[in-house]
């Protein structure tokens, strides 16, 4: 479970403005709103990428900001983070970049073989072909396949929850769906509970249990992906509407 | 009108003119503080024995060895400037075999340590805040912090703990390339023989300033990579940023070198 409370956030202006929300354990829960309104900086304070200026985040009853010695450490090990372009080491090949998921402290007492079959597995999760990626640097990596070894490194460790920042960015429609198939296989098979943050609303839709709305730095909607479609809220609506124009603007050109 | 009364422009002119102060000492100290805070860890990190070891020897190779070409370009190009011009002042007046002095004392107290450091600061610090700062605004290093690795201590540490280890070992290098250098070009210029170029440079030589030589090395060689580190996490905004932070960090650097070596010989020379 992940708890936000009161958090709030401000660059040269204000991005968060008090954000209270709730994410259950083993849902799968969508965050949307137009662009710059603050919900990759709400996924990153969950684990203090970015440290939030007021509120806290708790993550299964713990405080991340105002716990005990060692919370955030903690939370980080619960934690699965999936970049939005996957962020992996240039200077690691595949497998080394995977292997960073598990933990410091079980990686130096793994043996070589456990530990090359964690990463051949997580690899064989996200329908990569480990013989043929391991000992690949990211830059010999396509778009898409980057975006699945940044996914392997994310669960390789067996997280608790999954935080997924824009996870279909970039990525052409086949991709995309292959990624949309795979966050939710993922969540089934692992049992976690995942936060995605997407502007793919129909995606979103598609595949969360609960759906919310950032608006200027505000939660304007919270519920089901139905009373998100059916809300009579004018923002919400006009989202929808904009979202939808641009959907049908990128078919168009396609 | 009083005298005393000021102007609306006047008077926005002195708030500008403050708040810049105010937020240019607000600078400095934030990055004071940054830079403190990086080298506890850097030094905690080193106690703790946690620095990774493959990546501290890809550092002392890829600072060290691949620097060793042009450290031993500079090295003697300074050394047979000093030499051309030393012998140039001199004049009958003072024997030949000073310039042997001049020449050494010159390349070991300044030149070798100086120059080494200025082609650090290009070749090294500037590499090393574009590789950070591009892993920055990639969130590479978010993704150490997501993972639970330290990258302070996984990035920064190897390469500021190679720096300390790498410069006096350059500028030992340097010294002895720009002396050799020095003694061949006096050969060439003034006719200066090896022997009395030696002899010169032995009579007016002090164990000291070999001393002071690696005295500033090691403080440059923990000052450039401190710096670039530091500099390197702090990138923002895209390849535009990486570009203006590096910039910024080869200014920044080289400051630091030439205000640290101006502070050298009152501490250590009087």
């Amino acid at each position: 479970m992940i708890e936000y409370r009161q958090v709030y956030k401000q660059f040269d202006h204000p991005v968060l403005a008090g954000v209270d929300l709730r994410v259950e354990s083993g849902e799968m829960f969508a965050l949307f709103g137009p662009s710059g309104t603050g919900k990759s900086v709400l996924l990153k304070t969950t684990i203090a990428l970015i440290t939030p200026d007021r509120g806290d985040v708790r993550i299964e009853g713990e405080s991340v900001y105002f716990g005990p010695d060692g919370a955030l450490d903690r939370a980080r090990r619960k934690v699965g983070y999936v970049f939005q372009h996957a962020a992996l080491f240039d200077s690691f090949n595949v497998f080394d970049n995977v292997a960073m998921g598990i933990p410091e402290d079980v990686l130096e007492r793994m043996p070589r073989p456990e530990l090359a079959k964690k990463v051949w597995e997580a690899l064989e999760l996200v329908n990569l072909e480990p013989g043929e990626v391991l000992s690949k640097i990211p830059s010999e990596l396509s778009g898409g396949m980057k975006k699945r070894v940044g996914i392997a490194r994310a669960i390789v460790g067996r997280p608790k929850i999954l935080l997924w920042d824009e996870p279909t960015t970039g990525l052409d429609p086949i991709n995309t769906a292959a990624v949309e198939r795979l966050i939710v296989r993922l969540s089934d098979n692992l049992d976690v509970t995942s936060l995605v943050v997407t502007h793919d609303i129909e995606g979103g839709l598609l595949i969360c249990d609960r759906v919310a709305m950032l608006d200027q730095g505000s939660l304007r909607f919270c519920g089901t992906p139905d009373e998100f479609r059916r809300s009579d809220d004018p923002v919400v609506q006009a989202f929808q509407d904009r979202a939808a124009a641009e959907r049908a603007l990128d078919m168009e050109e396609r | 009108m009083s005298t005393s009364a000021r102007s609306p422009s006047e008077i926005g002119a002195v708030r500008r003119w403050f708040g810049g102060v105010g937020r240019g000492t607000e600078l400095v100290f934030d990055h004071a503080g940054s830079l403190g805070v990086l080298a506890w860890t850097v030094i905690m990190s080193l106690f703790r024995l946690r620095v990774p070891r493959k990546e501290f020897l890809r550092q002392i190779y890829v600072m060290g060895i691949e620097s060793l070409p042009i450290v031993f370009v500079t090295g003697a190009l300074a050394g047979i400037v000093t030499s051309q011009q030393g012998g140039y002042q001199m004049t009958g007046a003072i024997p030949p075999y000073v310039l042997g002095s001049l020449v050494a004392q010159t390349v070991v107290l300044e030149m070798g340590p100086v120059l080494t450091a200025i082609v650090l600061v290009g070749r090294v610090g500037a590499r090393i805040t574009a590789e950070l700062g591009t892993m920055k605004v990639s969130e590479q290093i978010d993704a150490y912090h997501s993972l639970g690795r330290d990258p302070v201590i996984l990035l920064g540490a190897p390469r500021i703990l190679a720096g300390l280890i790498v410069m006096p070992a350059l500028v030992g290098f340097a010294d002895m390339v720009g002396i050799l250098a020095g003694m061949v070009a006096a050969r060439i210029d003034s006719g200066l023989g090896f022997e009395s170029f030696l002899y010169g440079a032995r009579l007016f030589w002090h164990s000291w300033d070999l001393f002071y030589s690696f005295a500033k090395a090691l403080v440059f060689g923990g000052a450039i990579p401190l710096i670039s580190v530091h500099m390197g996490f702090r990138t923002r905004g895209g390849a535009e940023g990486v570009g203006r932070t590096t910039t910024d960090a080869v200014m920044f650097m080289t400051l630091t070198i030439l205000i640290l070596d101006a502070m050298f010989p009152p501490l250590l020379l009087n």
